[in-house]
């Protein structure tokens, strides 16, 4: 009698799955290596770098970088507060608001249901544009050379908003509200003690996503922080290292001598490369703590709308 | 009660729309061709009517923003403090500078610019994001030919009617001054960069050979080219070229200023001896002359012997690469357009011994004499009072100094003979680009310099013959759409063949018939058509 292995109907076959295997093996490994690399250039000694170029065996190793980077630039961990600061205050602030205004939209007995719901997918079609955005936000709101500048912009996020309202309704039965509501609870009471709780993963997945956005983002830092210097998130001021360089290697033909000087005072390539491995490893580890909640949220996003 | 709220909130809604849609107005303009902004309109009436008059200046606040600094926030509030204090006495004027940083200047300011930002007075110059004349054109900045005799007259006679005419442009309000023209290094000479250090390992005498001059199609040239390949070996390449520069200097042209279309497409050929010779030139297509066939092809040579490394002839890393390559010594022969004194600061970076050899003589045209520009702003509530700082700044060496250098004490001391030393570990938190800053011929000079530094500096300069075609702008305006496919031509051949890595019997007629359908002849007859009129006039 032969052994016939049973599979369940949704499992591919043995040879499939090693092909399978293979391909996703070697993306993971597509996306880690430059990484890995990243990490390795900023333990490489400068010497080396300038001997044989990036090279994944540098000829000596060294953590002047880091040493350097943490003494003489204090502005590096004024930068690095300044981003928790923000992620963890616009994470908190967009994510309130975004699930606040899903809920709304979610409540079939909110008479403006669909102007509110209109109001903000209409936005994820036409955008202001960045000149009359950078112009209201600038004159009109003041957000300019402070920590709300750097928050607020990114404050709501129409898809998010749309997202969160297509969990509400996949996951929360009217019914639940309307049990709460004859129990007596109020309404503020039925958020926070029936919604909330049941729509932890929906929530946990826009935190990520808003973090995330928070994290990453130097552009309005780049629009609204120009004299302030000191509020630069990291991202911002490794942008701006970057651009730096490439600005005046770019631009060496129309300036002449001068753009050559100032390139001679350009961080190291090291030091560009520590930055990047101090941006990303505080991301990296947040994302575990949301991963059990990522999986449940990607689907609600395959059926938005 | 809710219904009240929610019409409220509606009313807010629809308010907020209505903001939206006046502010577009202004975005549009910036992007498009046309005039003044309404914004801009009612700014220049109220700064019309407020006249500076009488000894007591109201006080006022002026932002001004700087290009490519590296400063810290305190270190600048440092110096501040000591400057506004000195210019409180002096015109009541307290300056709130916004250090631009290299690399985001160009989309800040251009932000800022469209969005209408309460900044006073802006870099500008014909290389940035804020070209001069484009925003002159656009109605950005303030025209200044009238106000320049009454609140700047020292500042008018200070900078040489050359530089002044350079900055004469064809702007919003008609043929004018739209900005000050900062006095630097205002000509051009395109020298051969080199390393005297390798050249007399390789048995030469560097004084004779620098003496003498290179010559790029001498055998002497390619000889010295390949001794240093055999001597270094295979990885090492001798001929460090930055195409562009390369080709400009060996065939001898010139910028056209005002030529956006991508790369200096139009061209006009001068004496390298006697630039201002005229020699009867007009302005051409560069690429369908026989002295660009010559250079194509001698490059293209040298390609062929392994002089020019590979990674200078892609465009993703030739930039990279010849910096660090300059930077670490590793060339024999580079090209670089030179600045006074600059062979010193190379030779101390770099640790070899740095020769600059001339290929032409100095001359001045606009794009030298608009590389650094201060603008004011039409959107400066105090045009006046920003021109009688900016006169003071490029006048009074007190405020050069302070701006451009900082506070004695605090990033600097004197020394006996005059010339200052920086204070290193807080002139690094303070160091504005230099020449972006105005008139440097007034800052004290460095030890390092030499006490008569600025003399030799302003002598070398002015020494400097101006191109036939003087202060001739090209106003492309009229060709935007031909610029535009040229670019796009341009992008695809140009850099190759300048670099020599691809052979120019096969490419350059291909280039040209696909120049030629992108529409060169009539940008070519659009330059001359406004040559002939500026010469005429």
């Amino acid at each position: 009698m032969t052994m016939k292995k049973h599979y369940s109907f949704n499992t591919a076959s043995i040879e499939s799955r090693i092909i399978m295997h293979i391909v996703l093996f070697a993306f993971s490994v597509c996306c880690i290596i430059p990484f890995i690399f990243v990490i390795i250039i900023s333990f490489s000694s400068e010497a080396s770098i300038k001997e044989i170029g990036y090279s994944f065996i540098p000829l000596e190793w060294s953590t002047s970088t880091y040493s350097y980077a943490f003494e003489k630039l204090p502005q590096i961990w004024r930068s690095f507060l300044n981003s928790i600061y923000i992620t963890a205050v616009g994470t908190i602030l967009s994510t309130a608001m975004c699930a606040l205004y899903a809920y709304a939209l979610y409540r079939p007995d909110f008479k403006y249901r669909k102007f509110f719901t209109f109001f903000s997918f209409f936005t994820m079609i036409f955008s202001g544009g960045l000149v009359p955005t950078y112009m209201i936000s600038k004159q009109v709101l003041h957000l300019s050379e402070n920590y709300a500048a750097l928050i607020v912009p990114l404050l709501v996020s129409p898809f998010n908003i749309i997202v969160m309202r297509t969990f509400f309704k996949t996951s929360v039965p009217l019914e639940l509200i309307e049990a709460a509501t004859i129990d007596g609870s109020g309404e503020y009471s039925t958020l926070c003690r029936v919604v909330l709780p049941i729509a932890k993963p929906g929530i946990a997945t826009i935190a990520l996503l808003n973090a995330l956005a928070y994290w990453n983002d130097w552009f309005q830092a780049l629009l609204y922080i120009r004299q302030n210097k000191a509020l630069q998130p990291l991202q911002a001021l490794l942008m701006e290292l970057q651009n730096n360089v490439d600005y005046l290697n770019r631009m060496a033909g129309q300036m002449g001598t001068a753009a050559i000087m100032e390139s001679m005072r350009a961080p190291t390539h090291t030091l560009r490369m520590a930055l990047v491995v101090l941006i990303v490893v505080p991301i990296a580890c947040a994302y575990p703590f949301f991963q059990r909640y990522i999986v449940a949220g990607l689907t609600i996003g395959s059926v938005k709308g | 009660m809710k219904r009240i709220l929610s019409l409220l909130i509606a009313l807010v809604m629809v308010l907020t729309f209505c903001a939206c849609g006046n502010t577009e107005k202004p975005a549009a303009d910036s992007s498009g061709t046309t005039g003044n902004t309404s914004g801009t309109n009612n700014n220049a009436n109220t700064a019309g009517t407020q006249t500076a008059s009488g000894n007591t200046l109201e006080p006022v606040t002026l932002k001004m923003w700087f290009h490519g600094s590296t400063v810290t926030p305190e270190a600048s509030e440092k110096v501040m403090a000591e400057l506004n204090a000195y210019l409180k006495d002096k015109i009541n004027v307290t300056l709130v500078p916004i250090w631009g940083t290299w690399g985001d200047f160009d989309q800040r300011v251009v932000t800022a610019l469209a969005g209408g930002d309460d900044v006073d007075i802006y870099f500008t110059c014909n290389w940035s994001a804020n070209e001069y004349n484009k925003y002159a054109r656009d109605g950005y900045w303030v025209k200044l030919d009238d106000l320049l005799p009454k609140y700047a007259p020292e500042l008018l006679n200070i900078i040489p009617g050359g530089i002044w005419e350079c900055a004469k442009t064809n702007g919003s309000e008609g043929m004018g001054i739209y900005a000050v023209p900062g006095l630097k290094d205002t000509a051009t000479q395109n020298c051969w960069d080199v390393n005297g250090t390798l050249l007399a390992e390789l048995g030469y005498d560097v004084d004779a050979v620098c003496a003498k001059g290179l010559d790029y199609y001498s055998d002497e040239f390619e000889e010295m080219l390949r001794k240093a390949k055999e001597a270094k070996g295979a990885d090492f390449y001798p001929l460090l070229i930055e195409p562009a520069v390369l080709e400009r200097m060996v065939t001898h042209s010139s910028i056209i200023t005002g030529d956006l279309s991508g790369g200096n497409v139009l061209s006009f050929y001068y004496d390298a001896e006697h630039p201002s010779k005229d020699l009867g030139n007009k302005i051409v297509n560069k690429y369908a002359t026989e002295e660009f066939k010559k250079f194509a092809k001698r490059t293209y040579y040298y390609a062929q012997k392994g002089f020019i490394s590979p990674s200078c002839q892609n465009v993703a890393t030739a930039n990279d690469y010849r910096t660090s390559t300059q930077n670490s010594g590793q060339y024999l022969i580079g090209t670089q357009s030179y600045a006074f004194g600059c062979e010193l600061d190379f030779s101390k970076a770099r640790g070899i011994d740095v020769r600059m050899v001339p290929e032409t003589a100095p001359y001045m045209d606009c794009t030298s004499g608009q590389g650094a520009m201060m603008a004011i702003s039409k959107t400066s509530k105090n045009p006046e009072r920003a021109l009688m700082f900016l006169n003071l700044l490029n006048t009074d060496p007190k405020v050069m100094t302070y701006v451009n250098y900082g506070v004695e004490g605090f990033t600097y001391t004197t020394n006996n003979d005059g010339t200052i030393s920086f204070i290193p570990e807080n002139r690094q938190n303070y160091s504005p680009w230099t020449n972006g800053v105005g008139n440097v011929r007034i800052l004290p000079p460095t030890k390092e310099q030499g006490p008569d530094f600025w003399t030799r500096f302003a002598a070398y300069y002015n020494s400097a013959e101006t191109l036939p075609y003087g202060g001739f702008i090209f106003d492309s305006s009229k060709c935007e759409t031909e610029a535009a496919a040229i670019a796009n031509v341009y992008a695809q051949y140009a850099f190759n063949l300048m670099s020599g890595a691809v052979d120019p019997d096969a490419v350059l007629p291909e280039f040209l018939q696909k120049l030629e359908s992108a529409g060169i002849n009539t940008l070519v007859n659009e330059a001359n058509r406004q040559l002939a009129e500026y010469l005429g006039k």
